[in-house]
Protein backbone atom coordinates (compact mmCIF):
# COMPACT_ATOMS: atom_id res chain seq x y z
CA UNK A 1 0.00 0.00 0.00
CA UNK A 2 1.57 3.55 -0.99
CA UNK A 3 2.42 5.60 2.22
CA UNK A 4 -0.16 8.88 2.33
CA UNK A 5 1.65 12.08 1.14
CA UNK A 6 1.60 15.12 2.66
CA UNK A 7 -1.81 17.20 1.64
CA UNK A 8 -2.02 19.39 -0.70
CA UNK A 9 -2.17 23.07 0.12
CA UNK A 10 -5.26 23.54 -2.40
CA UNK A 11 -7.33 20.94 0.21
CA UNK A 12 -6.08 22.67 3.33
CA UNK A 13 -7.88 26.03 1.11
CA UNK A 14 -10.93 24.02 -0.02
CA UNK A 15 -11.31 22.87 3.64
CA UNK A 16 -10.85 26.33 5.37
CA UNK A 17 -13.76 27.86 2.38
CA UNK A 18 -15.88 25.30 3.20
CA UNK A 19 -15.90 25.82 6.92
CA UNK A 20 -15.81 29.78 6.58
CA UNK A 21 -18.78 29.18 4.34
CA UNK A 22 -20.60 26.87 6.67
CA UNK A 23 -19.63 29.38 9.83
CA UNK A 24 -21.57 32.51 7.29
CA UNK A 25 -24.44 30.60 6.86
CA UNK A 26 -24.73 29.98 10.91
CA UNK A 27 -24.10 33.00 11.35
CA UNK A 28 -26.47 34.36 8.76
CA UNK A 29 -29.18 31.63 10.62
CA UNK A 30 -28.52 33.39 14.08
CA UNK A 31 -29.06 36.72 12.80
CA UNK A 32 -32.41 36.02 11.32
CA UNK A 33 -34.10 37.70 14.58
CA UNK A 34 -35.81 39.98 16.03
CA UNK A 35 -33.16 43.14 16.61
CA UNK A 36 -34.43 46.02 18.46
CA UNK A 37 -34.63 48.23 15.22
CA UNK A 38 -37.37 45.50 13.58
CA UNK A 39 -34.64 45.20 10.65
CA UNK A 40 -33.41 42.33 8.74
CA UNK A 41 -30.26 42.75 8.18
CA UNK A 42 -28.83 43.19 4.76
CA UNK A 43 -27.68 40.17 2.64
CA UNK A 44 -29.49 37.60 5.34
CA UNK A 45 -30.72 35.73 2.42
CA UNK A 46 -27.51 34.80 0.55
CA UNK A 47 -27.02 32.02 0.57
CA UNK A 48 -30.94 31.38 -0.97
CA UNK A 49 -29.93 33.81 -3.64
CA UNK A 50 -27.01 32.05 -4.78
CA UNK A 51 -29.36 29.30 -5.19
CA UNK A 52 -29.78 28.80 -9.03
CA UNK A 53 -32.62 25.98 -8.30
CA UNK A 54 -34.75 27.83 -6.15
CA UNK A 55 -34.07 30.88 -8.77
CA UNK A 56 -34.80 28.46 -11.81
CA UNK A 57 -38.39 26.48 -10.07
CA UNK A 58 -39.77 29.89 -8.56
CA UNK A 59 -39.25 31.96 -12.07
CA UNK A 60 -41.09 28.76 -13.50
CA UNK A 61 -43.51 28.34 -11.39
CA UNK A 62 -44.74 31.79 -10.43
CA UNK A 63 -43.19 33.54 -13.81
CA UNK A 64 -41.68 36.33 -11.47
CA UNK A 65 -38.15 36.52 -9.89
CA UNK A 66 -36.69 38.80 -6.95
CA UNK A 67 -33.76 40.64 -8.47
CA UNK A 68 -31.38 39.27 -5.75
CA UNK A 69 -31.91 35.55 -6.67
CA UNK A 70 -30.10 36.69 -9.89
CA UNK A 71 -26.64 36.19 -8.14
CA UNK A 72 -27.33 32.24 -8.43
CA UNK A 73 -25.71 33.60 -12.46
CA UNK A 74 -22.81 33.70 -10.51
CA UNK A 75 -22.55 29.99 -9.28
CA UNK A 76 -24.76 28.78 -13.30
CA UNK A 77 -21.49 30.69 -14.54
CA UNK A 78 -18.85 29.14 -12.19
CA UNK A 79 -20.22 25.81 -12.71
CA UNK A 80 -19.46 26.02 -16.46
CA UNK A 81 -16.17 26.54 -15.79
CA UNK A 82 -15.64 24.88 -12.81
CA UNK A 83 -18.05 22.15 -12.59
CA UNK A 84 -19.70 21.52 -9.10
CA UNK A 85 -17.21 23.71 -7.30
CA UNK A 86 -20.30 25.22 -5.35
CA UNK A 87 -20.82 21.21 -3.85
CA UNK A 88 -17.19 21.09 -2.78
CA UNK A 89 -16.10 24.67 -1.53
CA UNK A 90 -19.87 26.55 -0.61
CA UNK A 91 -22.93 24.54 0.32
CA UNK A 92 -23.17 24.62 3.79
CA UNK A 93 -25.24 21.13 3.63
CA UNK A 94 -22.39 19.68 1.50
CA UNK A 95 -19.59 20.84 4.07
CA UNK A 96 -21.79 18.92 6.76
CA UNK A 97 -22.30 15.65 5.17
CA UNK A 98 -18.32 16.19 4.35
CA UNK A 99 -17.36 16.60 7.85
CA UNK A 100 -19.50 13.55 8.82
CA UNK A 101 -18.43 11.48 5.96
CA UNK A 102 -14.81 12.17 7.54
CA UNK A 103 -16.14 10.77 11.13
CA UNK A 104 -16.83 7.52 9.28
CA UNK A 105 -12.69 6.70 9.25
CA UNK A 106 -12.24 2.88 7.88
CA UNK A 107 -9.43 1.56 6.07
CA UNK A 108 -9.44 2.15 2.45
CA UNK A 109 -11.30 -1.03 1.35
CA UNK A 110 -13.95 -0.18 3.47
CA UNK A 111 -13.68 3.83 2.17
CA UNK A 112 -13.86 2.54 -1.48
CA UNK A 113 -16.93 0.23 -0.74
CA UNK A 114 -18.58 3.28 0.32
CA UNK A 115 -17.40 6.36 -1.58
CA UNK A 116 -16.85 4.32 -4.83
CA UNK A 117 -19.46 5.48 -8.05
CA UNK A 118 -23.02 3.66 -8.18
CA UNK A 119 -25.35 3.96 -10.60
CA UNK A 120 -27.85 5.07 -8.03
CA UNK A 121 -26.20 8.22 -8.20
CA UNK A 122 -28.36 8.91 -11.37
CA UNK A 123 -31.54 9.12 -9.28
CA UNK A 124 -30.70 13.22 -8.00
CA UNK A 125 -31.38 13.79 -11.84
CA UNK A 126 -34.78 11.96 -12.04
CA UNK A 127 -35.75 13.29 -8.89
CA UNK A 128 -34.36 17.10 -10.25
CA UNK A 129 -36.46 16.36 -13.82
CA UNK A 130 -39.80 15.58 -11.49
CA UNK A 131 -39.41 18.64 -9.60
CA UNK A 132 -38.64 20.98 -12.53
CA UNK A 133 -42.05 19.53 -14.53
CA UNK A 134 -44.02 20.27 -11.00
CA UNK A 135 -42.27 23.61 -10.98
CA UNK A 136 -43.25 24.02 -14.78
CA UNK A 137 -46.63 23.16 -13.72
CA UNK A 138 -46.88 25.63 -10.95
CA UNK A 139 -46.01 23.58 -8.36
CA UNK A 140 -42.93 25.02 -6.38
CA UNK A 141 -42.13 22.11 -4.31
CA UNK A 142 -38.37 21.92 -4.73
CA UNK A 143 -38.22 23.38 -1.58
CA UNK A 144 -38.61 20.54 0.30
CA UNK A 145 -35.56 18.89 -0.70
CA UNK A 146 -33.31 22.52 -1.97
CA UNK A 147 -30.42 21.51 0.11
CA UNK A 148 -30.28 25.58 1.56
CA UNK A 149 -33.99 25.27 1.86
CA UNK A 150 -33.33 21.97 3.68
CA UNK A 151 -30.62 23.03 5.87
CA UNK A 152 -32.28 25.83 7.02
CA UNK A 153 -35.34 24.81 7.64
CA UNK A 154 -34.26 21.81 9.60
CA UNK A 155 -31.99 24.11 11.44
CA UNK A 156 -35.07 26.61 12.50
CA UNK A 157 -37.67 24.25 13.23
CA UNK A 158 -35.41 20.87 15.03
CA UNK A 159 -32.25 21.49 15.76
CA UNK A 160 -31.57 25.01 16.94
CA UNK A 161 -34.61 25.19 19.41
CA UNK A 162 -33.23 21.23 20.46
CA UNK A 163 -29.51 22.70 21.05
CA UNK A 164 -31.04 25.77 22.49
CA UNK A 165 -32.62 24.12 24.84
CA UNK A 166 -30.09 21.50 25.93
CA UNK A 167 -27.72 24.28 26.92
CA UNK A 168 -30.35 25.88 28.87
CA UNK A 169 -31.10 22.65 30.67
CA UNK A 170 -27.34 21.82 31.04
CA UNK A 171 -26.47 25.31 32.40
CA UNK A 172 -29.20 26.36 34.60
CA UNK A 173 -28.65 22.38 36.21
CA UNK A 174 -25.32 23.53 37.19
CA UNK A 175 -26.85 26.54 38.46
CA UNK A 176 -28.82 24.75 40.93
CA UNK A 177 -26.66 21.96 41.84
CA UNK A 178 -23.83 24.29 42.12
CA UNK A 179 -21.35 21.67 42.29
CA UNK A 180 -17.67 22.66 43.85
CA UNK A 181 -15.72 22.25 46.88
CA UNK A 182 -15.93 24.83 49.33
CA UNK A 183 -15.34 28.12 47.10
CA UNK A 184 -14.28 27.02 44.12
CA UNK A 185 -17.60 26.59 42.05
CA UNK A 186 -18.10 25.36 38.84
CA UNK A 187 -20.56 28.32 38.22
CA UNK A 188 -17.75 30.30 38.43
CA UNK A 189 -16.45 29.32 34.97
CA UNK A 190 -19.64 28.41 33.10
CA UNK A 191 -21.90 31.45 34.44
CA UNK A 192 -19.77 33.57 32.37
CA UNK A 193 -20.09 31.31 29.69
CA UNK A 194 -23.59 31.36 29.51
CA UNK A 195 -23.75 34.87 29.73
CA UNK A 196 -21.29 35.10 26.24
CA UNK A 197 -23.87 32.19 24.89
CA UNK A 198 -26.90 34.03 25.93
CA UNK A 199 -26.07 37.16 23.97
CA UNK A 200 -24.43 35.96 20.86
CA UNK A 201 -25.87 32.16 20.63
CA UNK A 202 -29.08 31.42 23.01
CA UNK A 203 -33.01 32.29 21.75
CA UNK A 204 -34.59 35.03 23.82
CA UNK A 205 -37.40 32.60 24.37
CA UNK A 206 -37.31 29.19 23.84
CA UNK A 207 -39.04 28.19 20.17
CA UNK A 208 -41.50 25.76 19.80
CA UNK A 209 -42.73 24.52 16.57
CA UNK A 210 -45.30 22.25 15.45
CA UNK A 211 -43.48 19.35 12.99
CA UNK A 212 -40.21 19.71 14.56
CA UNK A 213 -40.07 15.93 15.27
CA UNK A 214 -40.51 15.08 11.60
CA UNK A 215 -37.85 17.52 10.35
CA UNK A 216 -35.70 16.59 12.96
CA UNK A 217 -35.82 13.33 12.48
CA UNK A 218 -35.61 13.60 8.45
CA UNK A 219 -32.39 16.17 8.75
CA UNK A 220 -30.96 13.34 11.43
CA UNK A 221 -31.45 10.51 9.25
CA UNK A 222 -30.19 12.27 6.15
CA UNK A 223 -26.93 13.12 8.19
CA UNK A 224 -26.53 9.48 9.25
CA UNK A 225 -26.85 8.16 5.89
CA UNK A 226 -23.35 9.58 5.42
CA UNK A 227 -22.04 6.75 7.72
CA UNK A 228 -23.32 4.59 5.03
CA UNK A 229 -22.17 5.70 1.57
CA UNK A 230 -19.74 8.98 1.40
CA UNK A 231 -21.79 12.25 1.08
CA UNK A 232 -25.37 10.66 0.64
CA UNK A 233 -27.25 13.70 0.05
CA UNK A 234 -25.01 15.14 -2.20
CA UNK A 235 -24.45 11.80 -5.04
CA UNK A 236 -27.65 10.65 -4.12
CA UNK A 237 -30.61 12.92 -3.45
CA UNK A 238 -29.69 16.29 -4.14
CA UNK A 239 -31.50 18.01 -6.78
CA UNK A 240 -29.06 21.45 -6.84
CA UNK A 241 -26.36 18.65 -7.04
CA UNK A 242 -27.92 17.24 -9.77
CA UNK A 243 -28.61 20.78 -11.69
CA UNK A 244 -24.94 21.50 -11.24
CA UNK A 245 -24.09 18.40 -12.61
CA UNK A 246 -25.87 18.84 -15.59
CA UNK A 247 -24.49 22.62 -16.19
CA UNK A 248 -21.24 21.32 -15.31
CA UNK A 249 -20.94 18.21 -17.27
CA UNK A 250 -18.66 19.90 -19.56
CA UNK A 251 -16.45 22.11 -17.67
CA UNK A 252 -13.63 23.92 -19.04
CA UNK A 253 -11.33 22.87 -16.02
CA UNK A 254 -10.60 19.27 -15.78
CA UNK A 255 -8.98 16.47 -14.00
CA UNK A 256 -6.08 15.04 -16.06
CA UNK A 257 -4.35 12.02 -15.81
CA UNK A 258 -1.12 11.17 -16.84
CA UNK A 259 -0.96 7.65 -17.76
CA UNK A 260 2.56 7.32 -17.65
CA UNK A 261 2.75 7.91 -14.42
CA UNK A 262 -0.18 6.54 -12.76
CA UNK A 263 0.21 2.94 -11.55
CA UNK A 264 -3.83 2.18 -11.31
CA UNK A 265 -2.96 1.57 -7.28
CA UNK A 266 -6.79 3.25 -6.83
CA UNK A 267 -5.94 5.88 -3.87
CA UNK A 268 -7.92 8.48 -5.74
CA UNK A 269 -10.77 6.75 -5.22
CA UNK A 270 -10.47 6.42 -1.36
CA UNK A 271 -11.44 10.09 -0.83
CA UNK A 272 -13.10 11.03 -3.63
CA UNK A 273 -16.09 12.56 -2.78
CA UNK A 274 -18.04 12.96 -4.95
CA UNK A 275 -17.92 9.36 -6.99
CA UNK A 276 -16.40 10.73 -9.76
CA UNK A 277 -13.83 7.71 -10.51
CA UNK A 278 -10.75 9.61 -11.02
CA UNK A 279 -9.14 6.33 -11.38
CA UNK A 280 -10.27 5.48 -14.97
CA UNK A 281 -13.44 7.95 -17.00
CA UNK A 282 -13.66 11.06 -14.69
CA UNK A 283 -16.89 11.59 -14.14
CA UNK A 284 -17.20 15.44 -14.12
CA UNK A 285 -21.03 16.05 -13.40
CA UNK A 286 -19.96 14.33 -10.13
CA UNK A 287 -16.99 15.65 -9.61
CA UNK A 288 -16.80 18.29 -6.41
CA UNK A 289 -13.11 19.83 -7.24
CA UNK A 290 -12.52 18.91 -3.99
CA UNK A 291 -9.05 17.75 -4.85
CA UNK A 292 -8.54 15.20 -2.57
CA UNK A 293 -7.37 12.69 -5.50
CA UNK A 294 -4.64 15.15 -6.51
CA UNK A 295 -3.29 15.63 -3.49
CA UNK A 296 -3.69 11.71 -2.23
CA UNK A 297 -1.82 10.31 -5.66
CA UNK A 298 1.35 9.48 -4.59
CA UNK A 299 2.94 9.56 -8.44
CA UNK A 300 1.18 13.32 -8.60
CA UNK A 301 -0.70 11.63 -11.74
CA UNK A 302 -3.31 13.83 -11.61
CA UNK A 303 -4.13 17.64 -12.49
CA UNK A 304 -6.84 19.88 -12.81
CA UNK A 305 -6.42 22.50 -15.58
CA UNK A 306 -8.40 23.84 -18.17
CA UNK A 307 -8.46 21.80 -21.38
CA UNK A 308 -10.63 20.26 -23.43
CA UNK A 309 -12.15 17.03 -23.20
CA UNK A 310 -9.58 14.11 -23.77
CA UNK A 311 -11.85 12.38 -25.61
CA UNK A 312 -10.60 9.34 -24.25
CA UNK A 313 -11.71 5.74 -26.39
CA UNK A 314 -10.60 3.73 -23.76
CA UNK A 315 -11.63 -0.09 -23.41
CA UNK A 316 -12.22 0.39 -19.86
CA UNK A 317 -15.13 2.74 -20.34
CA UNK A 318 -17.87 -0.09 -21.13
CA UNK A 319 -16.48 -1.89 -17.28
CA UNK A 320 -16.51 2.14 -16.12
CA UNK A 321 -19.64 2.64 -16.62
CA UNK A 322 -21.38 -0.69 -14.93
CA UNK A 323 -23.40 -0.72 -11.84
CA UNK A 324 -20.31 -2.30 -9.98
CA UNK A 325 -19.81 -0.74 -6.31
CA UNK A 326 -15.75 -1.28 -6.50
CA UNK A 327 -13.78 -0.71 -9.47
CA UNK A 328 -11.58 -3.37 -11.36
CA UNK A 329 -9.87 -1.57 -13.36
CA UNK A 330 -7.29 -3.87 -15.54
CA UNK A 331 -3.77 -2.59 -16.06
CA UNK A 332 -2.57 -3.33 -19.36
CA UNK A 333 -4.78 -1.77 -22.01
CA UNK A 334 -3.57 1.54 -22.53
CA UNK A 335 -5.76 4.44 -23.65
CA UNK A 336 -5.59 5.97 -26.96
CA UNK A 337 -6.26 10.12 -26.17
CA UNK A 338 -7.04 12.46 -28.93
CA UNK B 1 -8.06 30.08 -28.04
CA UNK B 2 -8.38 27.06 -29.85
CA UNK B 3 -9.08 25.65 -26.53
CA UNK B 4 -11.67 27.21 -25.97
CA UNK B 5 -13.51 26.83 -29.37
CA UNK B 6 -13.43 22.75 -28.88
CA UNK B 7 -14.69 23.39 -25.18
CA UNK B 8 -17.62 25.31 -26.58
CA UNK B 9 -18.32 22.91 -29.16
CA UNK B 10 -18.53 20.13 -26.83
CA UNK B 11 -21.83 21.52 -25.88
CA UNK B 12 -23.09 20.67 -28.85
CA UNK B 13 -21.06 17.09 -29.01
CA UNK B 14 -20.22 16.07 -26.00
CA UNK B 15 -17.66 14.12 -25.32
CA UNK B 16 -18.08 9.76 -23.67
CA UNK B 17 -17.36 11.29 -19.86
CA UNK B 18 -19.71 14.30 -19.87
CA UNK B 19 -22.83 12.19 -20.65
CA UNK B 20 -24.65 11.30 -17.99
CA UNK B 21 -26.13 8.43 -19.09
CA UNK B 22 -29.71 8.89 -18.19
CA UNK B 23 -32.35 6.31 -19.29
CA UNK B 24 -34.78 7.96 -21.80
CA UNK B 25 -37.70 6.02 -20.42
CA UNK B 26 -36.28 7.27 -16.85
CA UNK B 27 -36.42 10.80 -17.56
CA UNK B 28 -40.29 10.39 -18.90
CA UNK B 29 -41.41 8.71 -15.85
CA UNK B 30 -39.62 11.32 -13.42
CA UNK B 31 -41.39 14.16 -15.77
CA UNK B 32 -44.31 11.90 -15.37
CA UNK B 33 -44.52 11.88 -11.74
CA UNK B 34 -43.82 15.54 -11.69
CA UNK B 35 -47.01 16.02 -13.43
CA UNK B 36 -49.08 13.43 -11.74
CA UNK B 37 -48.06 15.60 -8.34
CA UNK B 38 -49.37 18.46 -9.68
CA UNK B 39 -52.53 16.82 -10.55
CA UNK B 40 -52.77 15.45 -7.20
CA UNK B 41 -52.30 18.78 -5.90
CA UNK B 42 -55.25 20.48 -8.15
CA UNK B 43 -57.37 17.79 -6.76
CA UNK B 44 -57.20 18.66 -2.88
CA UNK B 45 -60.31 20.74 -1.70
CA UNK B 46 -58.00 23.52 -0.93
CA UNK B 47 -57.75 24.11 -4.65
CA UNK B 48 -61.61 23.78 -5.43
CA UNK B 49 -61.99 27.93 -4.10
CA UNK B 50 -64.91 26.59 -2.36
CA UNK B 51 -63.90 25.38 0.98
CA UNK B 52 -61.09 26.95 3.18
CA UNK B 53 -58.87 25.64 6.37
CA UNK B 54 -59.71 28.03 9.20
CA UNK B 55 -56.60 26.86 10.51
CA UNK B 56 -54.16 28.08 7.26
CA UNK B 57 -53.75 31.64 8.34
CA UNK B 58 -51.08 33.26 6.88
CA UNK B 59 -48.86 35.79 7.55
CA UNK B 60 -49.71 39.24 6.48
CA UNK B 61 -48.32 39.94 2.93
CA UNK B 62 -48.67 36.89 1.70
CA UNK B 63 -49.86 36.96 -1.79
CA UNK B 64 -53.11 35.19 -2.61
CA UNK B 65 -52.69 31.25 -2.07
CA UNK B 66 -52.13 29.66 -5.86
CA UNK B 67 -49.40 32.70 -6.00
CA UNK B 68 -48.04 31.82 -2.93
CA UNK B 69 -47.72 28.01 -3.41
CA UNK B 70 -45.33 29.19 -6.24
CA UNK B 71 -43.33 31.37 -4.53
CA UNK B 72 -42.97 29.78 -1.23
CA UNK B 73 -39.68 27.62 -0.92
CA UNK B 74 -40.57 26.27 2.43
CA UNK B 75 -37.27 27.88 3.68
CA UNK B 76 -38.72 28.47 7.15
CA UNK B 77 -37.11 32.51 7.33
CA UNK B 78 -39.75 33.30 8.38
CA UNK B 79 -40.80 30.69 10.99
CA UNK B 80 -36.80 31.57 12.53
CA UNK B 81 -37.23 35.44 12.22
CA UNK B 82 -41.08 35.69 13.66
CA UNK B 83 -40.16 36.59 17.20
CA UNK B 84 -43.40 35.65 18.73
CA UNK B 85 -43.16 31.98 17.58
CA UNK B 86 -45.92 32.69 15.73
CA UNK B 87 -45.09 31.36 12.23
CA UNK B 88 -45.06 27.40 11.70
CA UNK B 89 -44.59 25.03 8.83
CA UNK B 90 -48.05 23.59 7.70
CA UNK B 91 -48.88 19.94 7.89
CA UNK B 92 -51.78 19.46 5.40
CA UNK B 93 -53.72 22.44 5.91
CA UNK B 94 -52.73 23.90 2.71
CA UNK B 95 -52.85 20.31 0.98
CA UNK B 96 -50.11 18.40 0.21
CA UNK B 97 -48.45 21.30 -1.75
CA UNK B 98 -48.62 23.28 0.91
CA UNK B 99 -46.34 20.91 3.34
CA UNK B 100 -44.01 23.07 5.47
CA UNK B 101 -45.03 26.48 4.17
CA UNK B 102 -45.83 29.20 7.24
CA UNK B 103 -49.07 29.48 8.79
CA UNK B 104 -50.00 31.23 12.37
CA UNK B 105 -50.93 28.93 15.01
CA UNK B 106 -52.07 31.73 17.76
CA UNK B 107 -52.58 29.23 20.72
CA UNK B 108 -48.25 29.42 20.09
CA UNK B 109 -47.68 32.84 19.45
CA UNK B 110 -49.45 36.14 17.88
CA UNK B 111 -49.03 38.63 15.04
CA UNK B 112 -47.17 41.21 16.58
CA UNK B 113 -48.93 45.10 15.72
CA UNK B 114 -45.71 46.48 14.65
CA UNK B 115 -43.37 44.07 13.47
CA UNK B 116 -43.22 42.91 9.42
CA UNK B 117 -40.04 41.00 9.52
CA UNK B 118 -40.96 37.63 8.11
CA UNK B 119 -41.96 39.71 4.73
CA UNK B 120 -38.23 41.34 5.19
CA UNK B 121 -36.76 38.10 5.16
CA UNK B 122 -38.43 35.80 2.63
CA UNK B 123 -35.97 35.38 -0.43
CA UNK B 124 -38.86 35.00 -2.87
CA UNK B 125 -41.69 37.83 -1.95
CA UNK B 126 -43.61 35.05 -1.21
CA UNK B 127 -44.65 37.37 1.73
CA UNK B 128 -44.20 40.63 -0.25
CA UNK B 129 -41.98 43.22 0.98
CA UNK B 130 -44.73 45.42 3.02
CA UNK B 131 -43.83 48.22 5.70
CA UNK B 132 -45.43 48.28 8.88
CA UNK B 133 -48.38 50.98 8.34
CA UNK B 134 -49.68 48.60 5.37
CA UNK B 135 -49.29 45.12 7.21
CA UNK B 136 -51.39 46.85 10.20
CA UNK B 137 -54.50 47.06 7.91
CA UNK B 138 -54.02 43.53 6.30
CA UNK B 139 -56.50 41.11 7.65
CA UNK B 140 -55.05 37.18 8.17
CA UNK B 141 -58.08 36.57 9.28
CA UNK B 142 -60.54 37.26 12.14
CA UNK B 143 -61.26 36.76 15.98
CA UNK B 144 -64.41 34.90 17.06
CA UNK B 145 -65.51 34.73 20.74
CA UNK B 146 -66.78 31.34 21.96
CA UNK B 147 -69.47 32.03 24.03
CA UNK B 148 -69.36 28.38 25.79
CA UNK B 149 -65.96 29.16 27.20
CA UNK B 150 -65.23 32.96 27.67
CA UNK B 151 -65.51 33.84 31.36
CA UNK B 152 -67.90 36.62 31.69
CA UNK B 153 -69.94 34.45 29.31
CA UNK B 154 -70.15 31.41 30.57
CA UNK B 155 -68.83 31.62 33.75
CA UNK B 156 -70.18 34.88 35.02
CA UNK B 157 -66.75 35.85 35.72
CA UNK B 158 -64.69 39.05 35.30
CA UNK B 159 -62.08 39.35 32.44
CA UNK B 160 -61.41 42.36 29.96
CA UNK B 161 -57.55 40.55 29.00
CA UNK B 162 -58.35 40.19 25.29
CA UNK B 163 -60.06 43.65 24.68
CA UNK B 164 -57.13 44.94 26.80
CA UNK B 165 -54.27 43.52 24.63
CA UNK B 166 -56.18 44.39 21.29
CA UNK B 167 -53.46 46.44 19.00
CA UNK B 168 -55.45 47.73 16.26
CA UNK B 169 -56.30 52.37 17.25
CA UNK B 170 -59.62 51.49 17.78
CA UNK B 171 -59.69 48.22 19.53
CA UNK B 172 -61.62 44.98 17.60
CA UNK B 173 -63.14 43.97 20.98
CA UNK B 174 -66.02 45.95 22.63
CA UNK B 175 -67.83 45.40 25.68
CA UNK B 176 -71.19 44.86 25.99
CA UNK B 177 -72.10 45.36 30.17
CA UNK B 178 -74.30 42.96 30.86
CA UNK B 179 -76.06 41.88 34.38
CA UNK B 180 -75.46 38.35 35.41
CA UNK B 181 -75.87 36.56 38.43
CA UNK B 182 -73.11 34.23 39.94
CA UNK B 183 -72.76 30.90 41.64
CA UNK B 184 -73.65 32.36 45.13
CA UNK B 185 -77.09 33.97 43.44
CA UNK B 186 -75.93 37.42 43.68
CA UNK B 187 -76.20 39.96 40.93
CA UNK B 188 -72.86 41.36 38.97
CA UNK B 189 -72.02 43.52 36.32
CA UNK B 190 -69.70 41.93 33.88
CA UNK B 191 -68.55 43.27 30.17
CA UNK B 192 -69.20 40.25 27.93
CA UNK B 193 -66.60 40.88 24.66
CA UNK B 194 -67.76 40.43 20.92
CA UNK B 195 -65.42 41.14 18.11
CA UNK B 196 -66.41 43.67 15.76
CA UNK B 197 -65.24 41.92 12.41
CA UNK B 198 -64.51 45.27 10.25
CA UNK B 199 -61.98 46.14 12.46
CA UNK B 200 -60.33 43.24 13.47
CA UNK B 201 -57.36 42.35 11.63
CA UNK B 202 -57.23 38.28 13.02
CA UNK B 203 -53.62 39.44 14.63
CA UNK B 204 -54.44 36.63 17.22
CA UNK B 205 -52.83 37.83 20.15
CA UNK B 206 -56.76 37.57 22.10
CA UNK B 207 -56.31 34.20 21.56
CA UNK B 208 -52.47 33.86 22.59
CA UNK B 209 -53.11 35.59 25.77
CA UNK B 210 -56.53 34.68 26.69
CA UNK B 211 -56.59 33.02 30.20
CA UNK B 212 -58.63 30.06 29.22
CA UNK B 213 -56.47 27.60 27.29
CA UNK B 214 -56.73 24.57 25.06
CA UNK B 215 -58.12 26.40 23.38
CA UNK B 216 -58.93 30.01 24.24
CA UNK B 217 -61.79 31.13 24.00
CA UNK B 218 -61.43 33.81 21.48
CA UNK B 219 -60.22 32.10 18.72
CA UNK B 220 -59.15 33.34 15.18
CA UNK B 221 -59.77 31.98 11.77
CA UNK B 222 -58.73 32.60 8.21
CA UNK B 223 -62.28 33.76 7.33
CA UNK B 224 -62.11 37.71 6.33
CA UNK B 225 -57.76 37.46 5.19
CA UNK B 226 -57.49 40.50 2.85
CA UNK B 227 -55.70 38.72 0.17
CA UNK B 228 -58.59 36.10 -0.54
CA UNK B 229 -61.54 38.14 -1.97
CA UNK B 230 -63.91 34.56 -1.71
CA UNK B 231 -62.65 33.54 2.27
CA UNK B 232 -64.87 36.45 3.53
CA UNK B 233 -67.81 36.22 5.96
CA UNK B 234 -68.71 40.13 5.20
CA UNK B 235 -69.91 41.68 2.20
CA UNK B 236 -67.38 44.87 2.66
CA UNK B 237 -64.38 44.85 4.73
CA UNK B 238 -64.30 49.07 5.98
CA UNK B 239 -64.49 50.12 8.79
CA UNK B 240 -67.56 51.72 9.54
CA UNK B 241 -68.79 54.78 8.09
CA UNK B 242 -65.76 54.58 5.84
CA UNK B 243 -67.14 53.30 2.46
Amino acid sequence: MAKKKRTSWIVWLRRLTQTGFFLLFCYLFLQTVYHPINKAGWGITFFFNLDPLLALCSWLASHALVGAMLLSLLTLGVTFICGRWFCGWVCPLGALHNFFTSLRGGRAKQKLEAGGYHSWQKAKYYGLVTFVVAAVLGANVVGWVDPISFFFRSLSISIYPAINKALVVVFTWIYDANPGIGPVRLTLVTEPLYGFLRKYFLAVEQPYYWGSLLIGTLFITVVALNFWRARFWCRYACPLGALLGVVGKNPLVRLKKNEEKCNSCRLCLVDCQGGATPDSLWKPSECFYCWNCKSDCPAQAITFTPSASQRCHSERSEESRSDSLVHTSERGSSLRCE
Amino acid sequence: MNRLSNWLGEFVHPPREARLDLGRRALLGAGLAGLGAKVLFGIAPQASKRSFNPALIRPPGALPEDEFLARCIRCGECMKVCPTNAVHPASLEGGVEGLWTPLLIMSLGYCDYECNLCSQVCPTHAIRQIEVPEKQKIKIGLAYIDRNRCLPWAYSKTCIVCEEHCPTPKKAIWFEEVEVRNIQGEKLTVKQPRVDPDLCIGCGICETKCPVKAPAAVRVTSVGESRNPENQMLLSNDNYGQG
